[in-house]
């Protein structure tokens, strides 16, 4: 039954998308798509987690940030229904950035809202730009990496499976707007987690590359709790650690609002 | 029978073997350099043929400023670059027309691909590196979007359809102070391309792509591509131009001119036939040790071709003179050669020496140069006095009937009574001579004075030259193309680390009282940490740089933090960590505020140089994302009050499409930054100025931490090499002037006659320098160089006038019968020889380079000079001092002299202390106390030898 609600879901959504006719397998790839998108950003109602980044340039020379992501989760109709989203990113470390909060309303229909607290400067601003591929504070992670690319930017095909993963080939729709001309995911079978990812420039060179780094099972849900991002032009590397994972802590959704920028939750930060 | 005679005598009598010999060991020398040039892959072992354009190289790759300048470089992710400048006069709006930005659109994506799987290094690509393009679709904007919004995207994401929509692509990059003067012109009509390469030699295969696609657009627009890389694949063309053009070229006319004087084809084949044997062995030879053609060794081959020739005009001349007295060849060649044997040792000798010591120039190039001419002069000398009797051996005596001066006829030539009369007039008026010399010596000092100090490689082309027009336009429309760095660094200082761990308590205290209360354990976490602090003093473990302590304590915390899974204690040990991330970052010196002003004030001082045309640094970076995020007006482009706002005014740059961009300025710990400089020209003299002004600023305002200054960027380096150009040349000429008045003063057994044979080639040297001085053209490298080879050349001169003068006075026994031989058959020699060697010199002047040009016309000058130099000074000279040079008592040995003897034992020491000056790191205090002792033992050594019995 779930089979067949879900290819209606599939048409309703978009006609446009690109379906390989699938052989081997009982799964479509749109449903591949929607369960590794759910897999990598929808767990849980909310979640939060301390991230380590390291950032690794070419000459190894290393850097360190320390913040807080807290995310909030609109809820959808089922599992598969991802709908907007919350991002709130506090920072602790380096201490010169200490309390800067990056927040964003994640849009599933139209262009994120997003905000930027500098204590320092005492300045709340907020960013308008339609550019998601721009770096994450400086890393080799885009800021559409840490809140997910929207799935209907791309027609997705399958481009082979194993035992362990489907192998989907990522094409743009908007060659233009994005500087990858397709990228293919490793997208593990079980957890539907993403494992890998190489990104192809114009020339039709790897040019960038995700890897998960380690997983685990966090309150039932599969998670990858370190990865890396490489930039193989520049050289530079940038991995994230995940601890402190937690899933449907009941996070209220006014502290997703400029008023909190200021006034960082503390309670939830921790 | 001397050694000189008997070479000659084997040489005249086995003319084939000589013949086979040294054709031999020329075809050998030459397969050597060949084959691996050809076949690098047969035969790997062998040196092929390397060319070597980069202007880095004319100092060692060991040298301080090229290593520093590498690792610079490495450090800051600094790429060599080809420019690509767009104007368009014919639009009214510039290049910001849709037309024209869709040109430069399609050329930077176009750039884009220019990328190649590298051959050596597999799974990487060479070529363009497409995240470091500067263009306007690859950087970003920064700009107000309505109230509290700041926004950031591509400055141009698609080329633009209306003119509204390309005004506002300049507006934008104006806004931003890294792009105005650098990405586009200030007057907003032109654009830059900047695409930095993977290394230099991907520049031609790059330049030319571009050119491809530049040829497919139509419009008005000018595309100039430039930099250095382009500038120097350029070079190494042209630089082959002159060789394979100048150098025959120089013999043809050397050719023309001999059939001009000598009549007789066969014969002058033979030189000819020399110069190229030597030119081939020594360029050969050159390639097989492995040293690269560079802008100085392709002159080898000019250079010697004339020299080779010299010794055989002499030799022809007088062969030709004397031929029809006997009417025998072999008679004629080693009477010939046995009068000219001595002299033309030490001719090219002398011209060795003189470019031998080039060697001494602390700049590779040269020291190949120098060395290389030398040993080519050497390697004529020898094929001279071998393979030219045997080659006259090889011409039948028939063939020979009608060659030669028959009769009197001669006397009415034009040319020959001008030299008689010359000599005659030098003999009979002395002194208007010598007064005249002393007037033009006055002349030549006081333009010697003159002399400005400059080079520019850029100027190396010709005015018309595609790369002069390009560096014209872009500096008029841009803030200048000549690139230097400033790196800053914090100096290292001692500071007592008691008194820095009193401080750091100070504020740790200050941070416990102030998380006591909200934070529950952190107080203790503090306490704890104070202990270990104590505990480490107490134990004397602690390091010596407070840094490290602040390290050392961080790690310490860290651990403690892993220890406790109690959240109030992690919690706890989280303040303590950010406490010390602070302490941490207060040694990020260029975060510092004050930091950041103290370099503008630098830079506001660069630019009043007028040189300087634009100074991009960190500072820029922050001031233009502070405005940007506080207010987007003027009034706000400033330093932010704490290093806390200027760290956050950076990450927010950072959250753009090239995080990268900023450590091109800073490294990530803060301690190092570049200040970059767009200097409007490459002459190395304004280079200087900014050197002045940045050192005499840095010592009238003391910077807030101490730091230490240093440069780096080719423009600096040419003004490196260049300061040591001139000193080593200095060097290089005292040296071989003091080992050419030794040989002199050694040939001649007397320091007047050595002291006479300098006489022409400085009163020469003295004039060229001082017209250079004089009409302003400035002392470069060629200029530099020229003064120890015209030393060489010109002495030849003398050495036949006066080792002529000393045979014909033996035979005739007074100065006064001499004039008239002399001003014959010897000054007819030395003037077929300035005419022959300074035309050959003039096709350089064709040359696309101007430093070849400037070489051929000063040593056509220099060879002008020196000849008329010698045929007037030294006969007038030789009147005036006739009693002292030709004494009544016998001639006696060297040790004898007691004045020679210790001269030439001054000139020793004066030469070894040229020498050590250069190699050792001596004071001049001792330096001139040991060159004083040295010359008092030699005084009284010569004082000894002279009073011995055998010299009564």
């Amino acid at each position: 039954m779930k089979h067949f609600r879900t290819v209606g879901l599939l048409f309703s959504i978009s006609l446009f998308l690109f379906i390989t006719a699938d052989t081997g397998s009982a799964i479509t790839v749109d449903e591949i798509v929607k369960k590794a998108n759910q897999a990598a950003y929808y767990k849980g109602s909310d979640g939060r987690a301390y991230v380590s980044m390291t950032i690794t340039d070419s000459q190894k020379r290393r850097r360190t940030k320390k913040f807080t992501i807290l995310r909030w989760d609109k809820p959808g109709k089922d599992d598969l229904y991802c709908e907007d989203q919350k991002y709130y990113v506090y920072f602790h470390l380096p201490a010169d950035v200490n309390k800067m909060v990056f927040m964003v309303w994640k849009h599933v229909k139209s262009d994120d809202d997003r905000w930027l607290y500098l204590p320092a400067l005492d300045l709340v601003k907020r960013i308008s730009s339609n550019e998601k591929r721009t770096s994450f504070v400086g890393s080799d992670f885009f800021y559409e990496d840490v809140s997910g690319r929207n799935i209907n930017y791309d027609t997705h095909e399958l481009s082979r499976e194993d035992k362990n993963f489907y192998v989907l080939k990522n094409t743009p729709r908007d060659p233009d707007s994005v500087e990858f001309s397709y990228y293919i995911a490793w997208i593990h079978k079980k957890t539907f987690l993403t494992i890998k990812a190489e990104y192809y420039d114009k020339n039709g060179e790897k040019y960038r590359e995700y890897v998960a780094l380690r997983e685990s099972t966090i309150q039932g849900y599969p998670t990858i709790t370190k990865s890396v991002m490489k930039d193989i032009r520049r050289g530079s590397s940038t991995v994230l650690e995940y601890a402190n994972v937690q899933y449907n802590t009941g996070l209220p959704e006014k502290i997703f609002t400029e008023r909190y920028l200021r006034r960082a939750p503390v309670k939830y930060l921790r | 029978m001397s050694s000189g005679d008997k070479i000659v005598e084997v040489s005249a009598h086995h003319p084939k073997t000589v013949a086979v010999l040294v054709t031999g060991l020329a075809f050998l020398l030459a397969l050597f350099a060949a084959l691996p040039s050809f076949w690098p892959q047969t035969f790997k072992n062998l040196n092929s043929l390397h060319v070597d354009t980069d202007p880095e190289n004319m100092l060692s790759a060991s040298e301080q400023v090229r290593i520093f300048h590498d690792m610079m470089k490495k450090k800051m992710a600094l790429y060599d670059m080809v420019i690509v400048g767009v104007v368009n006069d014919k639009n009214q709006h510039g290049v910001f027309n849709p037309a024209s930005l869709k040109n430069i659109y399609e050329l930077t994506q176009f750039a884009k691909t220019l990328s190649w799987p590298d051959p050596d290094n597999p799974g990487h690509t060479e070529g363009v590196i497409e995240p470091e393009i500067l263009s306007p679709s690859t950087v970003d904007s920064i700009q107000q979007d309505g109230p509290g919004t700041v926004r950031f995207e591509w400055l141009m994401r698609h080329p633009p359809l209306t003119q509204e929509a390309c005004d506002s692509v300049r507006r934008k990059a104006l806004m931003i102070p890294l792009f105005s003067g650098t990405l586009v012109s200030e007057d907003g009509r032109a654009l830059c391309l900047y695409l930095p390469l993977s290394s230099k030699d991907q520049s031609y295969r790059v330049y030319k792509k571009l050119r491809e696609k530049i040829a497919t657009f139509s419009g008005d627009d000018r595309f100039y591509i430039t930099g250095l890389p382009v500038a120097e694949d350029t070079f190494g063309v042209e630089m082959f131009i002159q060789m394979a053009v100048s150098a025959p070229l120089a013999m043809i006319i050397i050719f023309l001119i001999m059939l001009f004087f000598f009549r007789k084809l066969i014969l002058i084949i033979s030189p000819l036939l020399l110069a190229m044997l030597a030119t081939v062995c020594t360029m050969a030879l050159l390639i097989i040790t492995g040293n690269t053609i560079h802008i100085m060794s392709s002159m080898i081959p000019v250079f010697i071709m004339p020299i080779a020739v010299l010794d055989s005009v002499h030799i022809l001349s007088e062969f030709f003179d004397r031929y029809q007295e006997s009417r025998d060849r072999k008679k004629t060649i080693t009477g010939v050669m046995s009068d000219l044997f001595m002299p033309m040792l030490y001719t090219s000798l002398t011209t060795a020496v003189g470019f031998a010591s080039l060697a001494l120039a602390p700049i590779p190039p040269v020291q190949v140069f120098g060395i290389f001419v030398a040993f080519g002069v050497m390697l004529a000398w020898i094929f001279t006095v071998t393979f030219i009797p045997a080659y006259v051996m090889f011409i039948p005596e028939k063939s020979l009937a009608g060659f030669g001066r028959t009769g009197k006829m001669d006397d009415k030539q034009v040319g020959n009574s001008l030299l008689h009369r010359t000599g005659l007039f030098a003999f009979h008026h002395p002194v208007i001579v010598m007064t005249g010399v002393f007037l033009l010596a006055v002349v030549a000092v006081y333009g010697i004075f003159q002399i400005r100090i400059n080079d520019n490689p850029v100027k190396w082309f010709e005015k018309k030259h595609p790369i002069r027009i390009a560096d014209h336009v872009l500096n008029q429309h841009f803030a200048g193309t000549y690139m230097a760095y400033l790196s800053l660094e914090p100096e290292e200082q001692h500071i007592n680390i008691s008194n820095f761990a009193d401080s750091f308590r100070r504020r740790m205290n200050e941070e416990k009282a102030g998380t006591a209360d909200m934070i529950p354990g952190a107080e203790e976490a503090f306490i704890s940490l104070d202990k270990k602090l104590q505990e480490v003093i107490r134990e004397n473990s602690a390091p010596e740089q407070p840094q490290a302590l602040v390290s050392l304590l961080r790690q310490y915390a860290e651990k403690q933090k892993k220890q406790f899974s109690d959240i109030h204690a992690e919690e706890a040990w989280d303040e303590v960590l950010l406490f010390m991330d602070r302490e941490r970052q207060r040694f990020e010196t260029f975060k510092q505020p004050e930091m950041l002003r103290y370099m503008d004030r630098l830079k506001n001082r660069l630019l009043q140089t007028g040189v300087v045309g634009k100074v991009n640094s960190l500072t820029d970076i922050v001031k233009t994302v502070y405005r940007e995020l506080v207010s987007g007006r003027q009034e706000d482009f400033v330093v932010p009050q704490t290093p806390e706002a200027v760290a956050q005014c950076l990450i927010t740059y950072q959250n753009s499409h090239r995080p990268q961009d900023i450590w091109h300025f800073v490294t990530p710990d803060y301690k190092n930054t570049v200040m970059w400089l767009q200097i409007k020209t490459g002459d190395n003299r304004d280079m200087t100025e900014v050197l002045k002004v940045v050192d005499q600023f840095v010592r009238d305002n003391p910077p807030p931490v101490p730091l230490r200054h240093e440069w780096f960027g080719l423009t600096y380096i040419n003004v490196v090499w260049q300061h040591k150009m001139v000193r080593g040349m200095l060097n290089a000429f005292l040296g071989s002037f003091l080992i050419v008045f030794l040989m002199m003063t050694l040939l001649y057994r007397s320091a007047l006659w050595g002291f006479l044979s300098m006489v022409p080639l400085t009163v020469t040297i003295a004039l060229i320098y001082g017209v250079i001085g004089i009409i302003g053209k400035d002392y470069d490298m060629p200029v530099a160089v020229l003064s120890s080879l015209s030393l060489g050349l010109a002495v030849d001169y003398a050495i036949h006038f006066l080792s002529r003068t000393r045979a014909v006075f033996s035979e005739k026994g007074s100065w006064s019968r001499c004039v008239e031989p002399m001003f014959g058959e010897p000054a007819r020699a030395i003037s077929r020889n300035v005419i022959v060697i300074g035309v050959g010199f003039f096709p350089l002047l064709l040359a696309p380079l101007t430093p070849y040009k400037t070489v051929g016309m000063f040593i056509a000058a220099i060879l002008l000079t020196a000849g008329a130099a010698t045929l007037l000074i030294l006969p007038a000279s030789i009147t005036i001092f006739e009693r002292f040079l030709f004494p009544e008592t016998a001639s006696l040995s060297l040790a004898c002299r007691c004045g020679t003897c210790i001269i030439s034992g001054a000139a020793f020491v004066a030469l070894v202390v040229v020498n050590v000056v250069q190699f050792a790191q001596i004071g001049w205090t001792t330096i001139v106390w040991m060159s004083a002792a040295a010359m008092v033992f030699f005084a009284v050594l010569c004082f000894i030898l002279s009073k011995r019995r055998i010299c009564r």
